[in-house]
Parts: structure tokens; sequence; C-alpha cells
């Protein structure tokens, strides 16, 4: 029998990650999967039993994400409409038995370039929270993901929060995600867009794609021709040149590149059409 | 590990590894046989309970994580089979060869005490991750409707 840790509080589990390097274990939606053992490859340090690491709450300088927060968590949660995308892909996040075991950290930890929350995070401007007994640091979450199932997370660190900063709460967003099929699939293209305005104008434009690079990419160009652009007719900024050069897609069993690239510009088009506001009157 | 598991409002006292997936704990050590091995890679269902009123996948929830929890299983659903989906999956003659109907039942329990009415939509959503070979999908959407109409009365 391997060891399986499960302490109810951080400190004690900031101990054991440090001692034993332990394998981190939340909703373990990935973990079962990816061994081919009855048991889960030992040591183990479980974190759904500390308190402390599950919920969302305000804070003086945003909102704050727990660790162990789960998708359905999510989907019932009270949030202002900047957060619609994050629930959108809460509920594109595998089948229901998942979205309640599965947690927001694992999702950024597991570091697929196919993690549904990525883009809705980096759309709300998150940053990552990252404790060890040696003290917390805070990185963007652009900065933490560094390529495909890896990420800047010393082995000695726990993922404990996310922080979404107080002025990427504001304005509305969409979540839109292509698959081969409805449900239970893994993305060939997906997109989150938050556009804030203010006297028809757009203030805030945050637009990220996922699954068409080695980690989901905002889209600079994008978004500053859309800021201060009149709130109308938003799809109509949107042009391959403005969109291919942050990405960098791959050619795998689910799409090519090019059919991705055409594929992300489309998604980007119809998300920032349900977001002019013509549509939201209609 | 000696560990105490409350499996449809009893407790069991059994010895696990703390990480044993709840599945082989429900099936071989308080021998509940009605919640089903499909996968054991969390891709289809088979193995739906419910824990704390949520469906999850049992293959891969450690046991350990569900101590202190109630767990519910396809034995506990009801006393004599007279839940309005287990009258509503026998009405529609919904199983064809049955495998996958209990975690199939677990997860429509799960969805009508949270959703008494749910849409075709909901309903589609809700059960996406439980896969019938069979293809009994359209029965079970069927027999989703037909249980809730029967609670209302």
């Amino acid at each position: 029998m391997t060891a399986y840790h499960r302490p109810t509080d951080l400190d004690a589990a900031l101990r054991l990650l440090a001692d034993t390097g332990a394998t981190v274990a939340a909703g373990c939606t990935d973990l079962f999967p990816a061994t081919d053992r009855r048991a889960l490859p030992g040591p183990v340090l479980d974190i759904t039993a500390i308190p402390a690491l599950r919920g969302i709450v305000a804070t003086p300088e945003g909102l704050r994400l727990g660790a162990t927060t789960t998708w359905t968590d999510v989907i019932r949660a009270d949030l202002p409409p900047a957060f619609d995308m994050l629930k959108e892909a809460a509920r594109e996040v595998g089948s229901v038995q998942i979205q309640t075991a599965g947690t927001l950290a694992g999702n950024l930890c597991n570091a697929s370039p196919a993690a549904d929350g990525v883009p809705c995070l980096l759309a709300l401007d998150a940053g990552v929270e990252l404790a060890s007994t040696t003290g917390t640091r805070r990185l963007p979450l652009s900065a933490f993901l560094t390529g495909p199932r890896q990420t800047a997370r010393r082995p000695d660190e726990l993922l404990a929060a996310i922080h979404i900063p107080a002025a990427a709460t504001a304005g509305r967003s969409r979540f839109l995600k292509l698959g081969a099929r409805k449900y239970l699939v893994i993305s060939i293209a997906m997109v989150a867009a938050r556009i804030a305005t203010d006297a028809g104008r757009v203030t805030q434009a945050a637009i990220a794609v996922g699954a068409c690079s080695a980690t989901a990419r905002r889209l600079p160009d994008l978004e500053r021709a859309l800021t201060g652009a009149p709130a109308t007719a938003l799809a109509a900024h949107v042009t391959e040149d403005r969109i291919a050069p942050a990405l960098s897609p791959i050619d795998d069993i689910r799409a090519d590149a090019a059919y991705r690239t055409h594929a992300a510009a489309e998604l980007v088009r119809r998300a920032l059409t349900d977001l002019s506001p013509q549509e939201a009157a209609a | 590990m000696a560990i105490t598991l409350n499996i449809n409002g009893r407790d069991y006292s059994i010895d696990a590894d703390p990480q044993m997936p709840l599945l082989w704990a429900i099936r071989e050590k308080a021998g509940l046989m009605g919640t089903k091995f499909g996968c054991g890679i969390a891709q289809c269902g088979a193995c739906t309970v419910i824990v704390d009123g949520n469906a999850v996948r049992s293959c891969n929830t450690p046991v350990a994580t569900a101590v202190g929890k109630s767990v519910r299983t396809i034995e506990g659903v009801s006393e004599n089979n007279d839940h309005p989906v287990q009258v509503a999956w026998q009405d529609l003659t919904v199983p064809q060869c049955g495998y996958c109907q209990s975690g199939q039942i677990m997860s429509a329990v799960a969805l009508l005490e949270r959703t008494p009415e749910p849409s075709d939509n909901e309903i589609d959503k809700a059960m996406a991750g439980n896969i019938c070979r069979c293809g009994t999908y359209p029965r079970i959407r069927a027999a989703i409707h037909k249980a809730a109409e029967m609670s209302k009365t």
C-alpha cells in the first residue's frame, strides 16, 4: 500500500508536500485514468479535506477562487456576468459526474492545451497563488502555464487559489467550444471573450483561444483593435491576421492546423456577435 | 486501514486502502453488487453513485473522500423498487442488456432531485456522462419525463 495523506489544514499539507514530494490529488478525474493500476501510484497528497482551499470569496482586490472549487461549485455560484464564460465552460467539462469531482486547480495543474477553464481564466486576467513552506508567490496564469502538461509549479508548491482582479470582473462574457460532437468531447478550438463597454464604446476587450497552441493564448492584436471602438458589430473587427499570429495550432487526430485557425476565427466572430449590444436587445 | 462508509443510510466498517476507488469498496468490501464496473477510466458512467446529493463516478473517487459523506447506490434508491424513476424505467422497458442501467438510474435520480421538471436539453446534458451501448437513450429520456410527471402527483 502506498502512502495516502489527507490532511485537514494547509500548513500540514505543505509540510507533507515538502517532505514527501507526493502527487497532489484533488478530483482525481485525470489521475485515475492516467494510471493503469487499480490504485494511484503513491505517495498521494489528497487536498480535498482542507476547507480553506475550497470556495469563491470576495477579497479587497477582487475574487478568490479556491484550488479545490469544483466545476459544479462554479455553476451554482452567484457571480457577475463577466463569469458567464467560466460557467459555460464548467458545463462543458466532461460530464455532470466529472463536474462534481473535477477542480479548477486540477484543470490548471494538469495543463492540457485543451483545458476548458484556461481561456476563460486568461480572459479574466487570472493570477495563481502558489504556496509552500517557504512562503507564497503569485504568477499571472499566462506565466504559470509554460507548455503542454507543463507549469511553473515547483514540486514543493501547491496551487492554493486563483485570483481575479476587480477590474476584470466587469463586462459580459461568452465561451464557445468546437468539438466533433456535442458532449464529452476534447476541443478542436475554443474561445472565451469578455467585453466591457461604457457610453457606447468598448472599454475592455479580453479574448482568449484554447486548443490552438501549446497553451491557451490571448489575442492582443484583436483586443487593441476592439478597445475604444463603438460597441456595435464587434465581429466586424475579426480578421485572421489579427488572430493567427498569436496561435500555433498543431495537426492532430482531431483537426489540422489550418482548420483550427479558421475555426478559432469563426468562434471569435460568433462570440463577439453574441456580445454585441443589438444581440442583447433582440 | 479501517474506514467507516455510510452507504444507503447504513454504516459499513471496512478495511481498505484510502485510495481504493469507491467502486471497489462498495462492491467488494460492502458487498453491494448493483454498482457496475464499466471502463474503469471515468469514461462510461456505469459506476455512477450519488455522494452528498451529487452524481459521481465511483471508479475514480478515492474511498477516503467519501468518509463522513452520504453515499447512495442503486440498492438505496427505494425499499421496493418503487421510486418514480424505477417505476418509469419498468413501464417503458428502458433497459436492453441492462449493464449500464444502475448508473443511468443514479444520474436520473440526481437530476430530478435538483431539477424536478427537466427539459429535453437538461436531460441530455445531465445524462451525457452515461454511455449505453444498446442505445436506449430515447427511452431513458422518455422515462425521465414520465418519472417527473409521476412525482408531481
